[in-house]
């Protein structure tokens, strides 16, 4: 049997399966955080039988210092963490267009494989590396004679929260290489030797004509790069599991807290209303910035 | 300076630069490698021993004995993986197919309806997901993993697939058309098979997604040990075990091969796909 569909009808159909799926499990749930975020939920999700508690959550949520703690660190965490890894992203795109030809392919197998590497697995292993008296960091520390006795990386407080960005930005500062090679790459080699000519050194280079021409990309790059780290989670609960105590706790880490630990389903909500909202408006700015340039045919 | 000099420098200076670059990337992946070839219990002899004194298989063969089986977990997300992956690329496809080549007036508002919901943070969805995933009585078992991860994956799939079916020649409609294919059939038998070095990196892409979701494993495997995925039953030995490096470092090191392997063997479609997105705009 032949169905013969106008292009139009075509057009809906196809786009019905994922229009499902997303609202399923994305649209939906948002929705259900939301409301789940104005009722008492103590030891339920059973919203329809539980108080209304209007703002209640919310206001509990901002009076108390543990929220202002995991959300001084989760900013804290994404500007240093995004900082590192654009720069150092940066330096290891630049590096695969520098090097020779024979030795291309081989750096850029370097630099994708952490990007393959689950975040909690990435996680297990700092674990091991940051370990005070057994961990190679801490060893080589003491060969260096940088200090006396490998320090508790995961335990003093000052450093567990730089312990926790050092090895998110080990995977994240590889991503955002291959996000960048791919905005080096649109970089007409023309203009780079037209520029050599006129006797600019590579520096003058890099700051008047690579950098400017590749400053979409860079905010794309940075957009997703702040996104991820707002929201962060895997690395923080497999690393330090928010410790020690909560120094490291971010906003997603104590929500889940409140939700699989406390099961206090609201005050949990409230505070994945409050990443939510941190990360959507990366997204908002990302749409407004980014979309007004997409044409499409038809 | 001479061209030969030159040339001898900028050689020198690249080895110099993928040493640098080799040793930040490669260092913690040498450093479990080598505690995983310790003998169980010797990873903790001072000083360290950079390279095990005597190699041993033992901590493998511990992790794939009956205390661990990290096999149980390697299929369990094998089986997660590829099935998001067949069925987020065949829903993205199709999505994507209308968002980049067919006549329709929301083009625009699908694919911002797609994106911005990929770039959602796990923590605003999971509580409502586990309690529909429990109420359906998923709780415990793959399916329950595998549904979500097939959305999860559609608006990266479909965002790459747009970009690739956009680049075709639009021609190769009018040729379907005029071979009489129906508007589904032009998609189906002209434009998908020109779409497979697109289809392959978004493959791999949403393969490895789905590979190292976490929060969502986490949460719908309740700790059921049979069918815990690569990271949580990491998370688990690194817990439980946590005085056994050379264990859970056999463990790392035995579910990462078979992805580190996808990645370097498909390395150039990866990265065409992770930078045709960056590319677009």
């Amino acid at each position: 049997m032949r169905v013969h569909l106008s292009e139009r009808r075509l057009a809906v159909l196809l786009l019905i399966p994922a229009a499902i799926l997303l609202i399923v499990f994305y649209y939906y749930p948002i929705v259900q955080t939301l409301i789940f975020s104005v009722f008492d939920l103590d030891h339920t999700t059973d919203w329809l039988h539980a108080p209304f508690v209007g703002l209640g959550n919310y206001i509990e949520v901002l009076k108390s210092a543990q929220f202002w703690l995991s959300m001084r660190f989760t900013l804290y965490f994404t500007v240093v963490a995004v900082f590192l890894e654009f720069w150092l992203g940066l330096g290891m795109a630049m590096a695969t267009f520098w090097v020779t030809p024979k030795l291309r392919g081989l750096l850029r197998t370097l630099i994708i494989i952490p990007w393959a590497i689950p975040q909690v697995i990435q996680a297990s292993m700092w674990k091991w590396l940051f370990n005070a008296d057994m961990g190679l960091i801490g060893d080589i520390l003491v060969k260096l004679g940088i200090v006396s006795k490998g320090p508790l990386f995961l335990v003093d407080p000052a450093l567990a929260v730089h312990s926790v960005i050092a090895a998110y930005i080990w995977k994240t500062s590889c991503v955002t290489a291959i996000f960048l090679m791919g905005g080096l790459a649109m970089v007409p080699q023309h203009l780079i030797d037209a520029a050599k000519m006129d006797g600019a050194r590579a520096w003058m280079r890099f700051w008047k004509i690579t950098l400017p021409l590749i400053k979409p990309t860079i905010l794309v790059v940075l957009l997703f790069r702040v996104g991820d780290g707002l929201r962060v989670f895997d690395i923080v609960y497999g690393l330090t599991g928010g410790g020690p105590g909560t120094m490291t706790d971010t906003l997603s880490s104590f929500a889940y807290k409140f939700y699989f630990r406390f099961v206090q389903f609201g005050l949990g909500s409230a505070y994945a209303v409050v990443t939510f909202i941190l990360v959507f408006s990366i997204a908002l700015y990302y749409i407004r910035k980014v979309y007004p340039h997409f044409t499409f045919r038809g | 300076m001479s061209k030969a000099w030159r040339q001898r420098i900028h050689v020198l200076t690249s080895v110099f630069l993928v040493l640098l670059i080799g040793v930040f990337t490669m260092t913690p992946l040498y450093w479990i490698v080598n505690t995983s070839l310790k003998e169980p219990g010797t990873e903790f002899r001072i000083p360290l021993e950079y390279w095990p004194a005597k190699v041993s298989l033992q901590a493998y063969r511990d992790v794939l004995g009956p205390n661990f089986r990290i096999q149980d977990a390697i299929r369990n997300s094998v089986i997660v993986s590829s099935s998001v992956t067949v069925a987020s690329l065949f829903f993205g496809s199709l999505a994507a197919y209308t968002i980049a080549r067919l006549r329709f007036k929301y083009k625009i508002q699908s694919l911002m309806f797609m994106q911005v919901a990929g770039m959602m943070p796990a923590i605003i969805t999971i509580a409502p997901t586990f309690v529909l995933i429990r109420s359906l009585g998923l709780l415990g078992k793959l399916p329950g993993l595998i549904l979500p991860n097939i959305a999860y994956c559609i608006p990266v799939v479909s965002w790459l697939m747009a970009a690739y079916f956009a680049a075709l020649p639009f021609e190769l409609e009018d040729a379907g058309k005029m071979d009489g294919y129906t508007p589904f059939g032009v998609f189906w038998r002209v434009i998908m098979p020109l779409a497979t070095p697109g289809l392959f990196s978004a493959g791999v892409i949403a393969f490895l997604g789905s590979w190292g979701e976490f929060m969502l494993a986490l949460t719908i495997g309740m700790g059921v040990r049979t069918m815990q995925t690569v990271p949580v039953a990491i998370l688990g030995f690194s817990r439980n075990f946590d005085l056994q490096w050379a264990w859970v470092s056999a463990g790392v090191v035995m579910s990462l091969a078979p992805i580190i392997l996808l990645v370097v063997v498909f390395q150039r479609w990866v990265i065409r796909g992770l930078t045709a997105g960056a590319i677009k705009y």
